[in-house]
């Protein structure tokens, strides 16, 4: 158990780190992006005034110096106003995130009600066309590029076939083609994993017995395979969540979905350095804490993975 | 991707690759692998010999035969397997010159990802430590780094050009060679032969060439190749997002992002570059879980 | 009931049945209609700020122009009308005298006066404000407001066009009282003003709701709500126009119009735009601070072929630096000439040595562009010219602007605020302006003269000599005048303006209903 303290303890030291070490290089590559006071005034603005902006922001201090002044209210939870936006930046980008998160329940939902039975399905039904077809639409589901799916996505069932909105954000039917895009990998993932689990389960043991002791096999079949999938999945699951923010920034674009991805894409772009910086230091944080509570989860669970 | 929890990937596939042992013992290759490398050596090819394959100049404009469909005779009287995209320039042609871009970035960046990360990690292995420590802390900022982001931002200061582009699809991906080379140095240094050749005064960097290296090349193949299908990817993408290589010269991203306004009309544009990339994404992703489960099956779950 | 009601009940009912059916039947097919009474606008970007003095971008101008008033108000047909003023006249040469209108309410209810006009007015350049606006009222000395309904301008030199700069963006009239309790932020998040129609929400990238002021001096709007939205990307918007989702896009490129045209519920309608689409020229650089040069690469494009192929015939070629429809607009003149040959003369002539130039475009900011610039290196490439076309960010543009950093040539689209090409070309490329690349004595002594003179005759032989002497040097090469399209229902009966206002109040846009 002390062992496994020292462990978690050395992890946390090390994730607090690499928080670290990302705030910096947000920094440093936003700093380096250029000015954003050319978008902030008229282009005839007098030199005056853009200095005077200029130190408003804090910007005409050296550069080590605003780097410290960022570190020091980074401990205070302080990531400044937006510049784009006039408001605090930590409430616009909480702000953003609902969607974010609306967005990534929803494809772990779909992705796990749609793979779940499915890879059973093609276990069950192994070799058959109905094998050939999942597996094919999984292998296509972990190669496509994410955003070429998502256009497809949008080709075929909004534009052509009218059936669903092409963009943004509103009611439930907006929702179902960006989770379908942003689900993909983990659809396919979570049904060839299934797949796999079942057919292992269909070949050990305790189905002979369960048949011999007339136990119905399906139930057998689908206990046993939750057991043997169900670290995987929930693996799978929480990397998904801990990438959503980086994973989501395409989904969001093609889709036009009000996420934080996307407020993060045009805060670069309009050079608002509180929200980039805020926005990527939550996203690496919940990475960071869910692959922490992951090692946790394995650690207690799984003798074999904890270190030698 | 977590740091010390390996990724299930399932053994079995439909596409019935055989284990390891067996496949050594028949020496045969199944074959979608056949199929896969067939076209892997067709893309190569045509990408090499684009300028002789393709029908015409992939950036020569014809205004008045804009936006044609897929057609034996557009608006300025010639053959378009593919259709023309919005300034009249053909869609086949463009395709198979991005064939180029998206092959040549992809390899630079593996081999710039690769010389970095094989680089840290028997830096990483070998010496030990706090080094050991420094680069896997490393690691970790860079896994807990949403990077997309991060390429949008450098790309955005340093403007979208090759070299820029190569270094920051590159460092994508260090961290899968320095994770397996690294614990490749780690086992091999509690060899007993090692501390054997220092003993007898031999350099530890000749240790490193003459017996990690070979140990790991195996593993190296297979990291590279999957390396490779997700670099294409990521350098389409930023494509898609109007950061990569720059028009007139076609990559299969940029037109993708030229298309999307025309995807209800001009659907093709976008289409066609878009069904290749992700052919080629599949194919070098099979081939790459082919060479894992071939090569080196410790590697599942990397 | 009596059989007597019932009949008059029916013949009633019939009556009406009758009158609801006799226009369409009049009018031979199904005239589209709706019930509804709300309007929902796409456009391609979100709107960024509501106060109208921080924000010169056509998405924020569309809405603040409908929260607000002006003094005075240019219409879609282009003449001045009364605004807020309800009239005016320059009492002396350098003073303008205006009317107020009266029982003009605030959205809060507090009272319209001169006072807040005059506050208004000066916020726009008061220097620790900072506006966005800050040069669109320069020429004003100072403010008077002698009683709550007049109100008196003291402008520096005589300014002709005084009302016409209170028309446009930074004219537009903010309340004192509530912006002075509030602050600027809060102002900002919760606008007032005495427009058509008052904020009630805005919820960042989702959308924008306005509603009727069913007190406005100018008659309630023929809706009651109007919705703002950004749809960013070009083929969801106008699917959303064809699905009925929205009932107004704007900037609808020309390559699609057809399908809004060509769908049974839909139609398109574009004004000419007021200004150009221009190639704006750093002529400081090499070579293009060669006169021969500038000329070549102008003779070199083959505007005809731009217009007809990539904005599908929706624009005009333009003759010089003024756009159709200002002032002094010279149709007599021939437009701009494609002369492959004589280019190539040209360039030999002025030595040129395969220099690179550089046509730098902004992704998504202006329609056709990014396309256009492809085609026009093309055409350039075939007379000899290294041309290069660089895709730069918006930001990145906005910092060329600032820091005069442009590395060859750049798309502009430069707006005439006035109808007149002092607000226009003078306004850009005067000295001291954003555009301030080149300069030329007797071009600036002419602008100068121009901008202050009440006597339109010596106006017009200033411009024409300025557009003689911009021929020969063009610090801009003006490429077209673009119609900029507007996709609707068939049930909008609106106007677009030239100016990209986006016009509400009812005498511009009614529903037609069922």
């Amino acid at each position: 158990m002390r062992a496994l303290v020292v462990f978690l303890g050395l992890r946390l030291l090390r994730a607090l780190i690499a928080l670290w070490l990302v705030s910096t290089v947000v920094f440093v590559v936003m700093r380096l992006s250029g000015d954003p006071t050319p978008l902030l005034l008229p282009p005839d603005a007098p030199h005056a005034e853009i200095l005077r902006l200029r130190t408003e922001l804090g910007l005409d201090r050296p550069l080590p110096v605003q780097y410290l002044a960022f570190l020091a209210s980074l401990l205070r939870g302080d990531f400044g106003r937006s510049i784009h936006f006039r408001e605090p930046a930590a409430r616009v980008v909480l702000g953003y995130l609902p969607a974010t998160l609306e967005l990534g329940l929803a494809a772990f939902l779909l992705a796990s009600l749609i793979a779940l039975p499915v890879g059973l399905l093609s276990a069950v039904r192994r070799n058959t066309w109905i094998d050939h077809v999942v597996m094919t639409g999984a292998l296509v589901g972990q190669a496509a590029p994410t955003f070429f799916l998502g256009i497809v996505f949008i080709l075929v069932l909004s534009l052509q076939a009218g059936l669903l909105p092409t963009s943004g954000r509103g009611e439930w039917r907006h929702l179902v083609l960006p989770a379908l895009t942003l689900g993909a990998f983990a659809m396919a993932s979570i049904a060839r994993l299934t797949r796999s689990a079942v057919l292992e389960v269909l070949r050990a043991d305790y189905i002979r017995t369960a048949r011999a002791k007339g136990v119905p096999e399906a139930l057998v079949v689908i206990k046993h395979t939750l057991r043997n999938a169900a670290l995987p999945i929930v693996t799978i699951t929480a990397l998904q969540f801990g990438t959503l923010l980086g994973g989501a920034v395409v989904t969001e674009t093609v889709f036009s979905w009000p996420g934080m991805g996307r407020l993060a894409v045009q805060s670069i772009y309009n050079r608002d350095y509180p929200v980039v910086q805020c926005a990527v230091f939550l996203s690496a944080l919940v990475f960071i804490v869910l692959n922490f509570c992951v090692d946790l989860l394995y650690g207690l669970l799984d003798p074999r993975a904890r270190p030698r | 991707m977590a740091s010390s929890i390996p990724a299930p990937v399932p053994a079995d596939t439909l596409l019935a690759i055989p284990p390891a042992a067996s496949l050594r013992r028949r020496g045969r290759i199944p074959w979608p692998v056949t199929c896969g490398l067939a076209f892997l050596a067709a893309l190569v090819i045509t990408a090499v010999m684009a300028p002789w394959v393709a029908p015409y100049d992939p950036v020569r404009q014809s205004l008045r035969a804009r936006l044609a469909p897929p057609t034996l005779a557009a608006g300025d009287g010639r053959v378009h397997l593919l259709g023309t995209d919005h300034l009249g320039r053909d869609v086949l042609s463009r395709v198979i010159h991005g064939g180029r871009v998206s092959l040549v970035v992809g390899f630079a960046a593996v081999v710039v990802g690769g010389l970095v990360g094989a680089t840290l990690g028997i830096l990483a292995g070998f010496q030990g430590g706090w080094i050991d420590t420094v680069v896997m802390t490393l690691a970790d900022a860079q896994l807990a780094f949403p990077f997309i982001l991060l390429a949008i931002g450098i790309i955005a200061v340093l403007g979208p050009s090759f070299p820029t582009l190569v270094v920051v699809i590159g460092l994508s991906g260090w961290v899968a060679y320095t994770r397996v080379l690294r614990s490749q140095v780690l086992v091999l240094r509690t060899r007993e032969f090692v501390d054997a050749i220092r003993g007898l005064g031999g350099s530890p960097l000749r240790v490193i060439l003459g017996h990690v290296l070979p140990n790991v090349l195996s593993s190296l193949v297979v990291i590279a190749t999957l390396e490779l299908g997700r670099a294409i990817v990521l350098e389409a993408t930023l494509g898609f997002l109007g950061l990569g290589i720059q028009p007139p010269t076609p990559s299969w991203g940029g037109m993708i992002h030229e298309g999307r306004e025309y995807l209800d009309s001009a659907w093709w544009i976008s289409t066609f570059p878009g069904l290749v990339l992700m052919l080629t994404s599949l194919v070098v992703s099979r081939t790459g879980d082919w060479f894992r489960d071939v090569l080196d099956p410790t590697l599942r779950g990397e | 009931m009596s059989s007597m009601t019932r009949r008059r009940l029916l013949e009633r009912s019939l009556a009406l049945g009758a009158a609801a059916v006799l226009p369409g039947v009049l009018a031979g097919k199904a005239v589209a209609q709706t019930s509804r009474r709300d309007l929902t606008v796409a456009q391609g970007g979100d709107v960024a700020k509501l106060d109208p003095h921080f924000s010169t971008s056509s998405n924020d101008i569309r809405v603040s122009f409908n929260i607000f008033d002006n003094l005075t108000s240019r219409h879609p047909d282009g003449k001045l009308y009364p605004g807020l003023a309800t009239e005016w006249k320059r009492t002396a040469p350098t003073t303008w005298t205006f009317k107020l209108r009266r029982g003009v309410k605030w959205h809060n209810g507090d009272p319209f006066t001169s006072a807040d006009a005059k506050f208004s007015i000066e916020r726009t350049y008061d220097p620790t404000v900072k506006t966005l606006v800050s040069t669109a009222l320069a020429t004003i000395d100072r403010i008077e407001a002698p009683d709550p309904s007049s109100l008196v301008i003291v402008t520096k030199q005589p300014d002709p066009l005084l009302p016409a700069r209170l028309a446009f963006y930074g004219g537009q009239i903010v309340p004192r009282k509530y912006l002075e309790t509030v602050g600027a932020d809060a102002f900002n998040a919760k606008p007032v003003g005495t427009g058509p129609v008052r904020f009630v929400s805005w919820v960042k990238d989702d959308k924008l709701v306005l509603e009727a002021n069913a007190d406005y001096w100018g008659g309630k709007t023929n809706v009651d709500r109007v919705v703002f939205r950004a749809i960013p990307d070009t083929a969801p918007r106008i699917a959303a126009l064809l699905k009925g989702e929205v009932d107004i896009i704007t900037q609808l490129p020309p390559d699609h119009l057809e399908r809004v045209t060509g769908n049974p519920g839909t139609t398109a309608k574009g004004a000419l735009y007021a200004g150009l689409y221009v190639l704006a020229v750093n002529s400081k650089r090499p070579p293009l601070d060669n006169p021969l040069v500038k000329q070549a690469l102008s003779l070199g494009i083959d505007r005809a072929t731009l217009v007809k192929e990539l904005w599908r015939g929706r624009g005009i070629v333009p003759n010089s630096m003024i756009a159709k429809g200002d002032n002094h607009y010279d149709a007599s003149l021939p437009p701009f000439v494609y002369n492959p040959g004589e280019a190539r003369e040209r360039l030999k002539r002025a030595g040129y040595r395969n220099e690179e130039i550089i046509i730098e475009v902004a992704e998504g900011y202006l329609a056709v562009t990014k396309p256009a610039s492809e085609a026009i290196a093309s055409m350039l490439s075939e007379i000899g010219v290294n041309a290069k076309v660089e895709v730069i960010e918006y930001s990145v543009r906005a910092q060329r602007i600032r820091e005069k950093a442009f590395k060859g040539l750049w798309w502009s689209d430069p707006t005439s605020t006035l109808g007149d090409p002092d607000g226009m070309f003078w306004r850009l490329l005067g000295p001291g302006g954003p555009q301030d690349y080149w300069r030329h004595p007797r071009f600036d002594e002419l602008g100068q003269a121009a901008r202050f003179s009440v006597d339109e005759k010596f106006r017009g032989e200033a411009y024409r000599e300025m557009t003689k002497i911009f021929l020969e040097h063009l610090p801009w090469i003006p490429i077209v005048q673009p119609y900029e399209d507007y996709g609707l229902q068939k049930f909008v009966d609106w106007t677009p303006n030239p100016n990209q206002q986006f016009e509400v109040r009812r005498f511009n846009l009614k529903l037609q209903r069922g």
